[in-house]
């Protein structure tokens, strides 16, 4: 009985090295596979299945089911160093949690999932956190719930909301200064800057409108119609990570995702479904835009108004009345005793 | 059309101009629609006299529709409030006028805006339009304008001061009124257009179906040959167009001239740049002089028929305004010889465009289908441009690499344009030219505002507006300014996010605008106060817990574009009673200055302060009817484009 357990165990190692060498880790065993790989003598199928019996317990292989088959899975030796060291409850917990893989599982998951009591979960979470096997995240859709996931993996998007998170929260900040960063960086792009030694003759011969700009200012022109050097996703990607004001790698998706913020600005226009994209101001006017910008950020916004394009409701006292809809001749509020007229007009005037 | 606020407006207007007869008449009939004469005598509380003098007058102005039933052979009346509204036009028109026309053209129109109509023969014995320069000194002349304006019958105006003779007639008004029609800024009035556009429509359709070919037919194919032939017959009825055998070679008269002293328009520190068409009118009086003695040696000066009845058109000034807000647009982000081309374009295209749109309403967002304008040849553009412009010296190279390169080859060809720059250089060849304005044209017709679109007919390059999506981007921009300015940038984020994907829940909101919840809530809660964007409920189960519902967020533009154009008409109805109470605060001051024999020397009775006092309160009142224009801006936005 002895010899015939050592036997096993002796296959059974051979056979878990062969599945190693011949396979990938993420690679589903079906039978076939094993008999396949002719360790097993005569392909003896109760012999085989207790060789996968015995890797399962010494948790070597998982076993799975896959449309009503059994299939098995690898594990690498490591981790199932690890799990022979946990008591099976925190095994079982391990193994959900293993499971959902980077998207992370929920506590009240787990507790569906392996029906423990609620205090021994606890226990078993705290445990496996405590030999630093799972970790707990943040999930951005769900910010209230408390999930784990495996120490070593990083989370997906979907659970972090992509690169523009930190810790669940949107990062405003860097979001901020790494737009203004592409904005600029597209704007150079789009606009044709005129050489300094150009500058002069061109202001002969545009003689018109522009020819008071100031010397020392630098002149840019629009590139013809189906220019095709506007940068792309992929250049841009490049030139932010190249610029070293992210701390993490940015991907294309990433990128993408604050281009279209941006084109929701009108800062920049895509062209050609989104495969390039163009600047709506000059490098100068994106320059002034940003260095204006920065002091007022945030909440007055009267300043703010000031630099805005205007139409006839935002100037007029009753665009901004805060009573306008209350107010009627000979009512309470009325145009004969309104209050924001007076100022107005001697606002208008004053100019 | 008819709601509270624009009801009130009109009023206020027509109170505004015509004084206080013609507004009480115009409530009644706003407030309770068509009336008969003894009804509307009833419910107007008004003497026999003062009525009949009231409508015949408004009916001159087309302030009043009117229609005589064949049923029961009553007249009814109606208020006509496009007529009333327009009246905050005509400044604006006028201007646009005077800068297109010159000074004279503008005082014609504005002596038939305030005729309302009038028959060619009329005009002709009118001393104003005799000769400016006698006029203006004159101030029994300029008195009389005032009663014109205030008082109400234009009718018999044309008697006092018949001083001028007829003889030394009119060398100029023909060809100007000539030029107005030719451009369609004015037109014959048909009797239909004193019946209101339902009337018309309904009266057409009866005749329609009462002939014989009709009436045999039914059911649905009845109804539709019913209704097409009736919109034939209004539109056949309706029809004033004047400019038909005017046009000379696709242009009207008097425009020509732009062309020819294109030039020194040109080199004038751009005008244009600043202001558009609008800002156009800075030429001096002297130039103007020397196009008009061109005119009449250049276009035939055989006089309009003398009987015709002609009146402004309105629908015609709606899309010469519109287009100077293209350029408007234009003027954002593209280079000035770009702007001056689609000026040119856009010229062409007025010519062409009768009305701003074909329906009555602006179509639903999303429901509108587009309409392009007339296309106009490449050729006929390049014709238009002055061919001073610097068309290569405002776009950059194709590839930037090689220029370094093609400016050492080429130092000979770039120093002479250098040098040579202010006068007549080498011709450059016309295809080149062409190639050139094409160009321009390309780069008015990227994104986002699209302003151009090119258009191949049988090999001919061919450009066109596209002008149901521009006139729906002036609306969108015109909302996100205010947007902007109520609740700042991060709102006009979300409300293009909004504008782009339709509704959305918040997370989905948050991970596109990339805004944090607290200031997406924030923004999104004072939108929905100021009613900009709403919420809908979509319950998960059938008890519709909270907790169960989804909540998308969604910006439905013309929900929000017709609230805010009953604000607009409220603001501006505002302004007129606040200009109306200042008047009264100032009442005593204002009637000194108002009396006959002080108006007009005022230098001569006024002190010191009091004229400073006067300056003041004119300027007070010019603010506040600056306002108004700009107000009635944003309506046509609205409305009218």
């Amino acid at each position: 009985m002895a010899s015939a357990g050592s036997q096993v165990a002796e296959l059974a190692s051979k056979l878990y090295d062969a599945c190693v060498n011949e396979f990938d880790s993420d690679h589903l065993f079906y039978q076939n596979d094993f008999l396949n790989l002719k360790v097993i003598p005569k392909n003896d199928v109760a012999l085989l299945l207790e060789c996968t019996q015995s890797l399962v317990n010494q948790n070597l292989f998982r076993l799975l089911q896959k449309d009503g088959k059994l299939t098995w899975k690898l594990i690498d030796r490591e981790d199932a160093e690890k799990l022979r060291n946990l008591t099976p409850d925190e095994a079982m917990v391990y193994n959900v949690i293993h499971s959902t893989e980077r998207t992370g599982i929920w506590v009240r998951h787990i507790g569906n999932r392996t029906n423990l009591h609620k205090s021994i979960l606890d226990r078993c979470l705290k445990a496996l956190e405590g030999k630093n096997y799972i970790k707990s995240l943040h999930n951005v859709k769900y910010p209230s719930r408390k999930m784990y996931m495996l120490a070593g993996l990083a989370p997906s998007e979907e659970v972090t909301g992509g690169a523009w998170f930190t810790d669940g929260v949107l990062d405003a900040n860097f979001i901020n200064s790494v737009a203004g960063y592409i904005e600029y960086t597209v704007s150079r792009r789009s606009w044709f800057e005129v050489p300094a030694s150009d500058r002069k003759n061109k202001r002969i011969k545009t003689a018109s409108g522009k020819a008071e700009v100031k010397s020392d200012e630098k002149t840019y022109l629009p590139y013809p119609h189906g220019y095709a050097g506007y940068p792309t996703v992929a250049q841009i990607t490049a030139a932010v990570n190249d610029s070293g004001i992210t701390p993490v790698r940015l991907g294309e998706e990433s990128v993408v995702q604050l281009l279209e913020m941006l084109c929701y600005d009108n800062k920049l226009v895509a062209l050609g479904n989104g495969e390039w994209y163009r600047s709506l101001k000059s490098p100068e006017a994106v320059k002034a835009a940003q260095s204006r910008k920065a002091p007022i950020e945030g909440d007055d916004l009267s300043v703010a108004n000031k630099h805005l394009v205007k139409n006839g409701m935002t100037e007029a006292p009753c665009g901004q009345c805060p009573v306008f809809k209350l107010c009627a001749p000979g009512g309470a509020v009325s145009p004969e005793t309104c209050e924001y007229f007076d100022p107005w007009l001697s606002n208008g005037l004053g100019f | 059309m008819m709601s509270q606020c624009s009801a009130e407006l009109c009023m206020l207007l027509i109170e505004d101009n015509f004084g206080e007869l013609f507004a009480r008449i115009f409530t009644v009939l706003q407030r309770y629609e068509r009336l008969t004469l003894p009804r509307l005598k009833f419910y107007a509380r008004l003497s026999d006299r003062q009525l009949h003098n009231g409508l015949s007058a408004m009916i001159q102005h087309h302030l009043i529709y009117h229609f005589t039933s064949l049923d029961d052979g009553n007249t009814y009346y109606e208020a006509n409030p496009q007529a009333a509204y327009s009246l905050v036009r005509s400044g604006k028109i006028l201007q646009l006028v005077e800068s297109r026309l010159g000074e004279y053209a503008a005082q014609v129109l504005e002596t038939i805006m305030n005729l309302g109509h009038s028959s060619i023969a009329n005009l002709e014995t009118l001393p104003e339009l005799q000769s400016t320069k006698q006029r203006i000194p004159n101030g029994v002349n300029h008195g009389e304008e005032e009663i014109e304006e205030n008082g109400g019958k234009e009718g018999d105006l044309a008697a006092p001061n018949g001083d001028h003779a007829v003889s030394e007639k009119p060398a100029r008004l023909h060809p100007t009124l000539k030029s107005l029609a030719s451009h369609g800024y004015i037109h014959r009035l048909r009797e239909a257009h004193f019946q209101s556009p339902n009337d018309n429509w309904l009266d057409a359709s009866r005749i329609i179906s009462s002939r014989p070919d009709v009436k045999i037919m039914k059911g649905k194919q009845q109804a539709m040959e019913i209704e097409e032939k009736a919109k034939e017959m209004v539109k056949e009825r309706t029809e004033g167009d004047l400019s038909r055998g005017l046009m000379y070679n696709g242009l009207p008269q008097g425009a020509k001239k732009k062309r020819d002293h294109g030039n020194k328009e040109s080199n004038q520190p751009a005008p244009n740049g600043t202001n558009g068409v609008n800002g156009g009118h800075v030429d001096d009086e002297e130039e103007e002089e020397n196009d008009w003695s061109e005119d009449e040696d250049g276009i035939d000066s055989m006089p309009m028929d003398s009987n015709l009845i002609i009146r402004v058109n309105y629908e015609k000034f709606d899309v010469a305004l519109r287009n100077t807000r293209f350029l408007e647009l234009a003027e954002q982000d593209a280079p000035s010889a770009s702007i001056q081309i689609y000026e040119c374009l856009l010229r062409r295209i007025e010519y062409q465009t009768a009305r701003c749109r074909d329906s009555y309403e602006i179509p639903r967002e999303g429901e509108e289908g587009e309409q392009y304008s007339a296309p106009i040849q490449l050729s006929s553009i390049v014709e238009d441009v002055d061919p001073d412009l610097d068309l290569t010296g405002c776009i950059g190279p194709m590839e930037p690499s090689t220029v370094l390169n093609r400016r050492g080859k080429r130092p000979l060809d770039d120093d002479t344009n250098g040098v040579n720059g202010d006068e007549h250089e080498d011709e450059p060849s016309g295809q080149n030219r062409a190639y050139e304005i094409d160009q321009h044209l390309s780069i008015l017709s990227q994104p986002p505002l699209n302003l151009t679109t090119k258009h191949v007919i049988s090999g001919l390059p061919t450009w066109r507006v596209a002008f149901r999506g521009l006139a729906r981007k002036l609306r969108h921009l015109e909302l996100e300014r205010m947007i902007e300015s109520r609740y700042g940038d991060v709102a006009l984020r979300v409300i293009r996010v909004l504008h782009a994907k339709g509704k959305l829940d918040e997370k989905r909101l948050q991970e596109i605008s990339l805004l944090p919840f607290k200031d997406l809530r924030q923004t999104l809660a004072s939108m929905q106060t100021g009613g900009f964007v709403d919420l809908q409920e979509v319950p998960r189960d059938a008890q519709r817990q909270p907790s169960k519902t989804i909540y998308l967020w969604y910006y439905d533009p013309d929900r929000v574009c017709s609230s805010i154009l009953e604000d607009t008409y409220k603001a501006m109805s505002r302004c007129l009673q606040r200009i109306k109470f200042e008047r009264t605060r100032e009442r005593d001051f204002l009637e000194k200055t108002e009396r006959t024999d002080v108006k007009g020397h005022e230098e001569e009775f006024l002190s010191e302060a009091e004229l400073e006092h006067l300056r003041n309160w004119k300027a007070k009142e010019a603010l506040l009817l600056a306002e108004v224009s700009r107000l009635d801006d944003m309506v046509a936005v609205f409305r009218d484009y």
